[in-house]
């Protein structure tokens, strides 16, 4: 693929354009999904790295700091991968089937590291759309800065039942979240590393 | 940690500034030995930090709709290898009788109506809000609209109290419920746009697809035919639709 129709890819990815990125996803789901599936992953799984892959490239065209060594293909099935064998070694169900040979795909070091650093949020995102409009309306107001009062006004609600509407909806979120097999390890991970930490320090 | 109402608002007031000063030192002296509430800081944290940022909610809920679009493309459509089962069942199901046949029409009727909604259904286009006196909160509001993330068009506008005076409004709210596949809410909105209002003939444009999508052809005829009279700019639209599904 040329750069011009990288280019124009990544223009439509930014923009929204739903023609581009349904072209897109459809020409490299099938792909994704053949390595996820034959190492260790199920259906879900393809849709959540192919998404968060794709939520990371227009983090990055948006930015201004996605830099292409390659073609925006192979830098797309580079972070799938990247997105896939993390979640694998958190997991410790590492059983990567593919050889792959080290210059298979130019991703450079700071991406891997900010794939590392996003798992958590592309938790959060997730969950959050799947809480009912009702929930999201409320705490997508509250995560403006909007003051209970105010929110109350936009959504017709008294202001005693928008505080409880609220706490219930994050509630809800928050147990989701920790409900989540990729939060679970992160936080074990995490765990894990702040225990070493005050090993070591004695 | 049992999590309440109280503690929840003390540490938004914590994270966005705003508890009083007593309450503050408190709360800090608490932070400070309590690593249960440490923890639960961070999830709050992390969770306005990142629900924060609309653009990329709303990108990852217009990927959420379309990989449902291409799940349902890929049910309808089944591998070609299956086609030719397909033919075969359909073809045994016709020779059991009228019962099957009817069956056989019905599914090709939806077929068809649901292949002149795909080729004639154009999201109506966002007004250029460069212009004019439009509020932040709309411009949000269309931003969302043209980025496709019509869940977040919905919950902005469906009570929004311009929709009775904007009817811009009734037609972004219509479409949007369109593309959630919410047929009759798209409908009520349409139909709330009356004669007299200049987006009347947009209006009814739409309301004859919604009523293609909910494979209701006869209504479909009524409404473009009244369009035609009208003998405004989707005349021609109209016309066109109308003879592919009188064919």
């Amino acid at each position: 693929m040329s750069s011009t129709e990288d280019h124009k890819i990544l223009e439509g990815i930014i923009a929204g354009d739903e023609v581009i990125i349904t072209t897109f996803y459809k020409q490299n789901l099938q792909y994704v999904r053949q390595y996820i599936l034959q190492n260790s992953g199920n259906e879900a799984d393809v849709e959540d790295v192919f998404q968060d892959a794709l939520v990371l490239v227009y983090q990055k065209s948006k930015s201004g700091s996605l830099v292409l060594y390659s073609s925006l293909r192979t830098y797309f099935f580079g972070v799938c991968k990247n997105i896939w064998r993390n979640r694998l070694r958190k997991n410790k169900k590492m059983v990567i089937t593919e050889e792959i040979p080290d210059n298979a795909e130019s991703i450079p070091p700071e991406v891997i590291e900010y794939i590392t650093q996003n798992e958590r949020e592309h938790v959060y995102r997730k969950h959050f759309l799947n809480l009912s409009t009702n929930c999201r309306e409320v705490l997508r107001l509250l995560f403006e800065g909007k003051s209970m009062r105010e929110i109350a006004n936009i959504t017709g609600y008294s202001e005693g039942y928008t505080r409880k509407k609220k706490f219930e909806c994050k509630r809800s979120l928050i147990e989701m979240i920790e409900k989540d097999p990729i939060y679970q390890e992160l936080y074990l991970t995490k765990k894990q590393q702040r225990h070493e930490k005050k090993s070591g320090n004695i | 940690m049992k999590r309440s109402p109280e503690i929840f608002e003390k540490i938004e007031g914590y994270l966005t500034n705003t508890l009083p000063e007593e309450e503050l030192i408190a709360f800090e002296k608490d932070l400070i030995i309590n690593e249960e509430l440490q923890q639960e800081v961070e999830k709050h944290r992390i969770m306005h930090n990142v629900l924060r940022d609309q653009d990329t909610l709303d990108f990852k809920e217009k990927l959420m709709r379309i990989s449902t679009t291409i799940k349902k493309e890929e049910k309808v459509t089944p591998p070609s290898y299956f086609s030719s089962y397909w033919k075969v069942a359909a073809s045994i199901l016709i020779a059991f009788g009228a019962g099957a046949s009817l069956y056989w029409y019905t599914s090709k009727d939806q077929n068809k109506t649901q292949n002149l909604y795909a080729s004639y259904y154009q999201t109506f286009p966002a007004e250029d809000n460069t212009r004019g006196s439009t509020t932040n909160e709309i411009q949000k509001v269309i931003k969302q609209y043209t980025n496709g993330a019509y869940d977040s068009v919905v919950i902005a506008l469906k009570n929004h109290p311009n929709l009775k005076t904007q009817k811009r409004l009734c037609l972004y709210l219509g479409n949007s419920y369109l593309n959630l596949d919410q047929e009759k809410k798209a409908i009520h909105q349409f139909e709330d746009i009356n004669p007299t209002d200049k987006y009347y003939e947009i209006a009814q444009w739409y309301l004859s697809l919604s009523y293609l999508k909910l494979n209701q052809p006869q209504k479909t005829i009524l409404i473009l035919e009244e369009i035609i009279s009208y003998n405004g700019v989707y005349k021609i639209k109209a016309m066109k639709l109308l003879n592919e599904l009188k064919k």
